[in-house]
């Protein structure tokens, strides 16, 4: 089958592309009056104690800058390496039948590997988020 | 602000008032027993909603306006102020209830005499507590105000003129308003009964009365035995105490006092396993005068024996030095902490002695005889002193300033899952709690130092106040002390009233605390049900009491009246249905896969520490021991009652919630009893020595008249001597430990209060363990504030 595509090129005077710059202009100005109006309108009164951070009630503790321990790293990292699984297999998905089943049977053993190492990943303890780990 | 000087509203006046009246944001902050009433106004039958305050707000940044619901106390007060300074503008401010009107009952060093020193107040809203009702009649005032009174237009769009929020300003003692207890006109003569209050006792006319001797005790075989053991071993510095009225009572030198209580802790027989109490006397104003300045009273208990032990220490000195108890029960930490903040009494090797309920920058020990016990005998307590009194700085309190690693975190004292004004304060690692340490003493009400000064009859109204979820049950374990003391016989319908009324209340605080704990936990509907059929108890309590939390119904030697009519029918419709809807709570409850995974092994405590660390009530039931003082130390009817004790064994949150669950079947069971088999006969005792006389009997004969006079007013004479007893209250072993001086008001009155020593376990249970885990902890643990701060 030919590949057709679904749009021509794009020209400046095209009748849609005017009307879709009108529309996004239109919703900058509203959003622009809405914030202004919000942040305009009413009584605004500051003083130290309002712009101290809420902390129940007591003054917060000065001068806290904790490092940020939480394993959101590890997180970040296992997304990272499985992520990467996605941009293999879209792009096996768009051109699966010129590959052939030859193509089929390269994705399906890397689905395969990875699938393993996040059996490993989770026997090893790594997902686990307890007390008392990294 | 005069309304003929407001000018008429215009358009857009008109309708940002619309706005403003009509979508009114509470801040959801509970100070004291009015915010139940509170709580109860957002429920269905009050529906709050209706007036478009749906949802109180967690964050002050999200309301507009703040209920000051409750007691202002003084340590409480720069968070009062600090949250109202947080909101954004405009904003209202309601006063909920006398306290935080006038300081109400709580004339005393540590309340505030009303919120309008430090903040400015647009309604006033009367009672103690007032009900639902009155608060919703509150918010309607306060859109009327809002619609007659505010000119919000020219504010909102930055035009000189035009008003909106809270416009009145502070109130001023002698400017516009007056803390004076006598009321105006009366500045010659001093406050009612001062005269006869320590430390002179210079007015008393008690001493031109005549009682019996408080009863003495025949002192049972195994105490008998002890004593003479401890005579043997400790020779004369172990001496036994007679005549006594309650229990067994040793006095003991401070140099052997800690050999003598780990004697008693590990090898006596029987072992006294729990320090029940730990509290101290002012001796100073004793009369004749004391040879000691101080006397450390220590109250122990034993599980196996079901038997208490008073061990006295007297002290000389100013400011005399103590052992510390810490090594022998670690309960022992926060007793001592309180002895030194209200006495100035040391402790040697104790692990933290600092004060525990007042600020940390307070002058004084409350609790001395020479102290004054009156706010309205203090300087007034103004928004300067709120400003400048701030809170001890969390990184300080808990002995890590610099620390680099950790979050420290303040959670309270205003927050939702704290139940009052608990403040905890956390050093975080992620979510993790590395550390973890408590503030209390928001709460204090100083109801120990009010007992000084009230007849042995006006503080029963205070007692109601002390847990304010327990209403009667609350009377029925002072009661309990003071006829000990003098020996009152109770009649049996009275006694079976007091068991009805206190199983009522028992049901009534396990409704509250199953919907708040699964509220806690992100489960909104079952408070919704919980609190429906709360109301219905409160309705019988109204029907049979005239209030609603706090009848103060009980009297010396029996109740206020009789049952009304009608008070049958209102019990058995009530019974009648309960026990199906105590099903459907567990249907919704029990087998959520998310509420088991939050509850589930979490906070769990063992039986050994349970017992060192003084707990009491269904979180000691929930760890495997069959402990309820109406079965083992059995007091008022219930040894005429059949029932058992639910307990649990993983001494867990979820083990601490299916406890309270099977306790409510089994008050359910009692109150039926109780209904079925009400003895006829009276309902106050006859010994009108102490008992105020009924109605009746004044108008017939004068000998009635009279005492009715002299008890009413002056207040009953009591019997010197002491005596302690403590009641199962729904949260746990409620004691009351009374020194009389043969007075018509205590010497002493001191609390033993069960949420004190449970939720002192709290670095114990929820050290190690996420946040998360810290809210279903102090859900399961059913606290109260001013059971723990009193």
């Amino acid at each position: 089958m030919d590949f057709v595509p679904t749009h021509t090129d794009l020209s400046p005077w095209t009748p849609g592309l005017v009307s879709l710059a009108i529309y996004a202009l239109m919703v900058f100005m509203l959003i622009g009056v809405i914030l202004w109006l919000a942040g305009w309108l009413g009584e605004k009164r500051v003083n130290p104690e309002k712009l101290r951070p809420y902390e129940c009630g007591v003054l917060p503790s000065p001068g806290l800058r904790p490092p940020h321990p939480a394993p959101f790293y590890l997180v970040a990292i296992f997304f990272l390496i499985f992520d990467v699984e996605g941009a293999f297999i879209f792009s096996w998905a768009v051109a699966m039948e010129p590959l052939g089943w030859w193509g089929w049977l390269e994705i399906t053993s890397f689905i395969g590997i990875l699938g393993l190492s996040l059996v490993y990943l989770w026997a090893k303890g790594g997902l686990e988020w307890g007390v008392g780990r990294p | 602000m005069k309304l003929a000087t407001t000018p008429e509203p215009n358009i857009a006046d008109r309708i940002i008032n619309w706005a403003h009246a009509n979508s009114l944001w509470p801040l959801f902050f509970g100070l004291s027993c009015c915010f139940v009433e509170e709580a109860v106004a957002f429920t269905a039958r009050y529906d709050i909603a209706r007036f478009g305050s749906e949802v109180f707000r967690g964050s002050p940044r999200q309301a507009d306006v703040l209920i000051v619901s409750g007691t202002v106390f003084k340590k409480a007060a720069p968070v009062v102020l600090r949250l109202y300074e947080q909101m954004g503008e405009p904003k209202w401010v309601i006063s909920m209830g006398s306290c935080s009107n006038s300081g109400g009952m709580y004339d005393v060093y540590s309340v505030v005499q009303g919120v309008d020193q430090i903040l400015p107040v647009d309604v006033y809203i009367p009672g103690c507590p007032p009900r639902p009702e009155a608060l919703l009649e509150g918010l309607m005032t306060l859109q009327k105000k809002i619609r007659s009174r505010e000119r919000p237009a020219r504010t909102v769009f930055h035009l000189s003129g035009g008003n909106q929020g809270s416009s009145g300003g502070l109130r001023v003692d002698g400017r516009d308003k007056a803390r004076d207890a006598r009321g105006p006109g009366y500045s010659g003569c001093g406050i009612r009964g001062t005269a006869e209050l320590p430390p002179h006792f210079r007015g008393s006319r008690t001493d031109l009365m005549w009682t019996p001797p408080a009863p003495a005790l025949e002192l049972s075989a195994p105490d008998q035995q002890l004593a003479a053991v401890l005579a043997q071993r400790f020779g004369a510095a172990v001496r036994p105490l007679a005549p006594v009225t309650d229990m067994l009572t040793l006095e003991t030198d401070p140099g052997r006092a800690l050999e003598v209580l780990r004697y008693l802790k590990s090898e006596a027989t029987p072992r006294y396993e729990r320090l029940e109490d730990l509290t101290a006397i002012d001796e100073s104003a004793r009369n004749p005068k004391a040879d000691a300045d101080f006397t450390l009273v220590y109250h122990l208990l034993s599980f196996g024996a079901a038997s208490r032990l008073r061990l006295k220490v007297p002290l000389s000195g100013s400011e005399p030095t103590m052992e510390s108890l810490t090594p022998l029960w670690p309960s022992a930490n926060w007793y001592e902490r309180e002895v030194f903040d209200m006495f100035g009494l040391r402790f040697r090797n104790h692990p933290n002695l600092r004060r525990l309920l007042m600020p940390h920058d307070w002058v004084g020990h409350p609790l001395r005889k020479d102290y004054p016990g009156r706010a309205t005998e203090m300087a007034p307590f103004t928004r300067a002193e709120a400003e400048q009194f701030q809170p001890m700085d969390a990184a300080e309190l808990l002995g890590r300033e610099g620390d680099n690693e950790n979050l420290i975190l303040n959670l309270g004292p205003h927050h939702y899952s704290t139940h009052g004004v608990l403040r905890v304060v956390l050093a975080l690692r992620g979510e993790e709690i590395v550390d973890l340490d408590l503030d209390i003493g928001n709460h204090h009400r100083g109801v120990e130092k009010i007992g000084e000064r009230q007849s042995w009859h006006q503080f029963i109204p205070y007692t109601d106040r002390v847990d304010y979820l327990s209403g009667v049950a609350n009377n029925l374990s002072y009661l309990s002390a003071v006829e000990t003391l003098a020996g009152i016989e109770v009649p049996e319908r009275a006694q079976y009233i007091r068991v009805m009324l206190s199983e009522l209340f028992r049901l009534s605080n396990h409704l509250l605390f199953v919907g708040t704990f699964v509220q806690d936990l992100g489960m909104m509907n079952p408070v919704f049900y919980t609190f429906r059929e709360r109301e219905q108890i409160m309705d019988i309590v109204e029907l049979i009491t005239g209030g609603r939390l706090h009848p103060a119904w009980f009297r010396i030697g029996g109740t206020a009246m009789d049952l009304p009519r009608g008070w049958k029918e209102a019990v058995s419709n009530f019974t009648s249905t309960f026990a199906k809807r105590i099903g459907e709570y567990q249907a919704l409850i029990d087998r959520n896969p998310i509420f088991l995974a939050r509850v589930k092994g979490v906070g769990a405590i063992s039986l050994t520490e349970a017992m060192d660390w003084g707990m009491s009530g269904a979180n000691l039931r929930a760890c495997g021991l069959e402990w309820d003082l109406r079965k083992k130390i059995p007091y008022a009817a219930y040894p005429a009652f059949d029932f058992e004790i639910p307990t649990a064994d993983a001494g867990d949150c979820l083990a601490r919630y299916r406890v309270r669950i099977e306790e409510m079947r089994q008050s359910l069971k009692i109150i039926e009893q109780a209904a079925a088999r009400m003895p006829e006969g009276r309902y106050r005792t006859a010994d009108y020595r102490y008992a105020i006389p009924s109605r009746d009997d004044t108008l017939r004969d004068i000998e009635s008249l009279i005492h009715h006079f002299v008890n009413v007013t002056r207040g009953p004479k009591l019997p010197r001597g002491e005596a302690y007893a403590a009641t199962e209250a729904p949260r746990g072993e409620q004691g009351y430990y009374l020194v009389s001086e043969g007075q018509s008001k205590p010497y002493r009155l001191r609390i033993r209060a069960p949420g004190f020593a449970n939720i002192q376990t709290l670095p114990l249970l929820a050290g190690g363990r996420y946040v998360s885990d810290l809210v279903a902890i102090l859900g399961s643990l059913d606290y109260i504030l001013p059971d723990i701060d009193r």
